[in-house]
């Protein structure tokens, strides 16, 4: 109920940001498309993030001096919705960017039925398939698609690494039961083997369930030395918490989905000293716990839920490009524009309203510069996938979400020849 | 210009194939009185049975038989009436509230069987790669929405027409009769359990070619396109359109699936944004309210249920429904 | 497979307290309520609130009673939950079935069910928000009681069995033992008659939505006490509830006791003969089972 009041007071906020980045901007609007399945709990919070960030980039100048007029319609995680949301955003409010969504399942349509084929630029925080990085690939996006997601492949290959490095020999894999969950459970699976760690099980967790239970029974019955969770923090907590109170070992790696607060403090701190979180991240110029500080700032409370930093940068790069490109772009010159603002040459920009400022300055004197998000330093590869390294990471001490070793992109291919992918 | 045609021309696709679902179960609700609380589950089994028959080959999958589409879309329509056909031998000879339940049992189950078998259905990644209908003759976008459209309408022209016939001939009137005096027809000579089971199958198969040709437009289906919404949605266009009645039946599906786009549409306009955030649960509240408020006014819908008067001059000059005093 | 077998019985005593409700509102107002398993969330919700009001105006019951994380003021909400939930329950009647029963048919009931359990959902995820909350931030520890075969019980799990026995019994007793028992075994079992003998049709129909929804929202409550409570608590248990009833027979009290058990049970044995990923079809594959072997399942009379 807390979460409501400052969720209220901080969309205020927001429009107040809106409106005061009218003074600062021309009288000129750019529609811009964010569709988000703000109906579903962990949705809400990605819708929230970027919209915070049209926002910023309102208060540091607009887009090429316009005010950014993000439109945002709910997908309800279904697919006609999501489609009939995206045809509308292009159709009747014309948007050449459109940033969304979650769910591959409505991702996939979305892009090869309506953005792909409209000339709309597509930016998703969030969806996971491997599905699109062979759409991008075979041409079918026109260059049109990216997301600051990286997939799977790269966290299943660093948990590997990191479990065997903490010399387990028998692990057992419980993941959601959803696209996401299980290619991470078959990537991470044939990871583990490959390194010559046994996978005593693997168990689906689907979603909503009464009781995990028996599911948790089964797991302990495998009887390994660690788990490895690939869960949101719903079920997450649910299955993590069962395991516990029925014994189960506290040596547990988990994938990003994980860096929640919710997580961390409904299953205590106590029992996640031995928690190893694995990410994908390069190391940036800022501090790791810039954004979440930043986001604590803004909304009154900490991030908690899945893509949120994902969903901050994929607003701020779409919106910076925009910019670049000009206010009369199109989907294609926009598209275009996104190496200009992920070039590792380029100058470093933080994720503030100053940092736009001044990004916004260097791209309209022609310059390029390297975003530092709440993704690390974002760079993306000729298919609209990230290539970032990874990271691993815990709870720290305290709470706080600490990165502890970065794995550079070298030693991810290095280990995936190793495994023999 | 071109924009809002091609926005209107896809909603039309959508609510002419949402429309197609709908005359489906004003065969089996309208017409033979079967609650099916798993409508779902045939537009489902129609949508996976075309695109894993006319999908191109995948490597990770047992389906993607690349058949020519009619073929994958009658195969697709025949597995729907091969499910229904089982379910109904099964529960329709039982109470009705049985029916409701087992046929919800069906869906949730249906859905759990594609979410998990990954080697048949590609599992919660769902399938991809359909050669859409006539896409290759047609290149420009805007036009393949048009040409689309029109194959919709005609499916639904088919159905429509088809339905119209069998309603006014005897077998409708048959269906009319078990639904309201089982025993009367049986005196007569009918099979009551026969026709029911061939209403619900027909009415099932009917499901199916929805769920098809929905497949067919965005050449993609997954678990999710499996979630109960769908019968939520269809029973609700067929209550407020009006059961029994066909007209009625497209009505209640134009007309709810505006409301559903539209009320999305307004919500992002209109509304603050901090109710933005929360559009979701408002439209299924407002949706859940539109039927309950349906039911308590006009339970029979707005274009109800009208007995043929060229055969009964006393039901003409009675001025009654089955359903009592319009 | 013990573990599985105690599991599903625990689970097993919540979907009995849901399903007794259920069972006679299909029997007397013959129509199959989509939406009764939103009063086990009603009942977790309004229990949560009560909780931290109770909480926070006598501090001392905030205090769980050890060894279980159940606190006086938790079980002080309990009381809070049930009347409000049976309350909630007579109220949507009144506003909303009643009046579709006197207009249309039975089947529209079905359906208006339908929209009030979408309706009621989101007012809860409206108001409470779509995350997971709890009872008790406390993780409860399981009690090792044997080591192989490895059984594995929380005192909360024993509680809760223990609590809806309880209440099952005490049911037990008012239909046996009251003269208000007998008016409602009479209404089950011919409502004609019934009234005839002068039992107050509309005041037993009160009853049972009264009685039917107190008890879901204990189960809701015993249910939250071991697991985490979200609005999607009322959909998850809907076709387990109704499994149980089917089970049992559409009618019979005892078998919707039976009926909830058996699906508990089979529930939880479910993970030894399917893939983990299709534990939510078990529910329907029992109703199947019944329905071919049994369709009046163990104690119903009609199935027409």
């Amino acid at each position: 109920m807390k979460h409501r009041l400052t969720a209220l007071a901080g969309a205020a906020a927001l429009t107040v940001f809106a409106q005061a980045g009218t003074a600062a901007a021309q009288d000129c609007a750019l529609n811009v498309g964010v569709v988000y399945p703000t109906s579903v709990d962990w949705g809400l919070p990605i819708a929230e993030t970027a919209l915070w960030v049209a926002g910023m980039i309102n208060e540091a100048g607009g887009v090429d001096g316009c005010t950014v007029n993000p439109i945002l319609r709910d997908d309800q995680n279904d697919a006609r919705v999501g489609v009939d949301a995206a045809r509308a955003l292009v159709d009747l409010d014309r948007v050449q960017l459109l940033i969304g969504t979650v769910s591959s399942g409505v991702t996939i349509p979305i892009l090869t039925s309506v953005t792909a084929p409209a000339g709309v630029m597509q930016m998703s925080c969030c969806s996971s398939s491997t599905r699109l990085t062979a759409i991008a690939a075979s041409g079918e996006s026109r260059g049109l698609w990216f997301r600051t997601f990286a997939t799977s492949n790269v966290q299943a290959v660093v948990a590997a690494m990191a479990a065997r490095e903490q010399g387990i020999t028998r692990i057992t894999i419980l993941y959601k039961n959803d696209d996401w969950g299980q290619d991470i459970a078959r990537l991470s699976a044939a990871a583990f083997e490959g390194l010559g760690i046994t996978v005593a099980g693997q168990i689906a967790i689907n979603d909503a369930q009464p009781s995990y239970r028996a599911e948790v029974t089964e797991a302990l019955q495998t009887q390994p030395e660690a788990v490895y969770l690939a869960l949101y923090p719903t079920e997450g907590t649910a299955v993590v918490r069962e395991w516990i109170g029925l014994g189960g070992t506290t040596r547990m790696i988990g994938t990003n989905s994980l860096k929640s607060e919710d997580f961390r403090s409904a299953v205590g701190q106590q029992f996640l000293t031995d928690f190893t979180g694995i990410d994908t991240s390069a190391p940036r110029s800022d501090s790791a716990t810039s954004f979440v500080e930043a986001f604590t700032a803004h909304f009154g409370r900490a991030p908690s839920g899945p893509g949120l930093p994902n969903s901050f940068d994929a607003a701020a790069i779409a919106l910076l490009a925009y910019h670049a490109a000009g206010r009369e772009a199109t989907g294609a010159e926009i598209a275009a524009q996104v190496p200009r603002i992920t070039d590792p040459a380029g100058e470093a920009i933080p994720a503030t309203v100053e940092g736009f400022a001044r990004a916004m300055e260097v791209l309209s004197a022609g310059g390029t510069v390297s975003y530092q998000g709440g993704t690390g330093a974002v760079s993306f590869d000729a298919n609209g996938d990230v290539s970032a390294p990874a990271v691993t990471w815990n709870f720290g001490t305290d709470g706080t979400v600490t990165e502890t070793r970065y794995v550079t992109l070298e030693e991810v291919a290095a280990l995936m020849a190793e495994i023999g992918e | 210009m071109i924009g809002l045609i091609s926005y209107l021309a896809f909603f039309a696709t959508m609510a002419g194939i949402l429309a197609i679902a709908v005359l489906g179960l004003n065969l089996q609700w309208g017409y033979t009185g079967l609650f099916n609380g798993g409508v779902v589950a045939f537009f489902g089994a129609g949508a996976y049975g075309t695109m894993i028959l006319g999908a191109r080959p995948d490597p990770m999958l047992l389906g993607g038989f690349d058949l020519p589409w009619i073929v994958a879309f009658a195969g697709g329509i025949l597995l729907a009436g091969l499910v229904a056909w089982v379910v109904g031998a099964l529960t329709l000879r039982l109470r009705h509230d049985y029916l409701a339940i087992a046929t919800f049992g069906v869906a949730v189950a249906l859905e759990s069987v594609v979410r998990n078998a990954q080697w048949l259905t590609g599992g919660a990644r769902g399938m991809r790669g359909f050669p859409r209908p006539f896409e290759a003759a047609v290149g420009d976008t805007f036009l393949y929405g048009l040409v689309f459209l029109a194959l919709v309408m005609f499916v639904l022209a088919l159905v429509y027409v088809g339905l119209q016939r069998l309603v006014s001939a005897p077998y409708g009137r048959l269906l009319r009769a078990i639904r309201e005096d089982e025993e009367a027809a049986r005196s007569l000579g009918k099979n009551p359990a026969r026709l029911r089971l061939q209403a619900f199958v027909i009415g099932s198969m009917i499901m199916g070619a929805s769920g098809g040709l929905y497949v067919s437009y965005t050449a993609f289906i997954s678990p999710q396109d499996m979630a109960p919404i769908l019968t939520f949605q269809i029973w609700a266009m067929l209550i407020v359109g009006g059961a029994g009645n066909n007209r009625g039946a497209l009505l209640g599906a134009f007309l709810i699936w505006a409301v559903w786009t539209a009320s999305g549409f307004a919500l992002a306009r209109l509304a603050p944004t901090d109710w933005q955030l929360y559009s979701g649960s408002i439209q299924y509240i407002l949706i859940g309210a539109v039927i309950v408020a349906m039911l308590l006014w006009r339970p029979q819908g707005l274009l109800p249920e009208r007995l043929s008067i060229r055969h009964t001059e006393t039901a003409a000059s009675a001025r009654t429904t089955s359903k009592g005093v319009t | 497979m013990i573990q599985a077998l105690l599991d599903g019985i625990l689970t097993g005593a919540i979907i009995s307290l849901g399903a007794i409700g259920l069972t006679m509102v299909m029997h007397i107002l013959r129509f199959a309520n989509f939406a009764y398993a939103e009063t086990l969330a009603i009942g977790a919700y309004v229990a949560l609130v009560a909780d931290r009001l109770f909480s926070a105006l006598v501090p001392v019951f905030d205090a769980a009673l050890a060894p279980l994380t159940l606190s006086v003021s938790l079980l002080l909400a309990l009381v809070v939950a049930m009347a409000v939930a049976g309350a909630s329950a007579v109220v949507i009647d009144r506003l909303i079935f009643a009046r579709i029963r006197a207009r249309a048919d039975a089947l529209s009931m079905v359906f208006a069910s339908f929209g009030v359990a979408l309706i009621l959902r989101n007012v809860i995820s409206l108001i409470f928000g779509h995350h997971p909350q709890l009872y008790s931030q406390d993780i409860a520890m399981a009690r090792v009681l044997s080591l192989d075969p490895l059984i594995l019980i929380k005192p909360d799990q024993v509680f809760v069995l223990m609590a809806a026995l309880v209440l099952m019994a005490a049911f037990h007793l008012v239909l046996t033992r009251t003269t208000f028992g007998y008016a409602l075994r009479a209404v089950a079992e011919n409502p004609a008659l019934a009234q005839v003998s002068g039992v107050n049709l509309k005041r037993m129909i009160v009853a049972v939505w009264l009685i039917g929804g107190g008890l879901s929202a204990a189960a809701g409550v015993f249910y939250t006490l071991t697991n985490q409570l979200t609005p999607m608590l009322g959909h998850t248990f809907l076709l387990p509830v109704f499994a149980a009833t089917i089970v049992g027979g559409i009618g019979s009290v005892y078998g919707a006791v039976l009926g909830g058990f058996i699906v508990g049970i089979a529930s939880g044995l479910s993970l030894m003969v399917l893939p983990s990923g299709y534990t939510p079809a078990m529910p329907f594959l029992l109703i199947l089972a019944v329905l071919l072997i049994r369709p009046q399942g163990l104690f119903g009379e009609d199935v027409r």
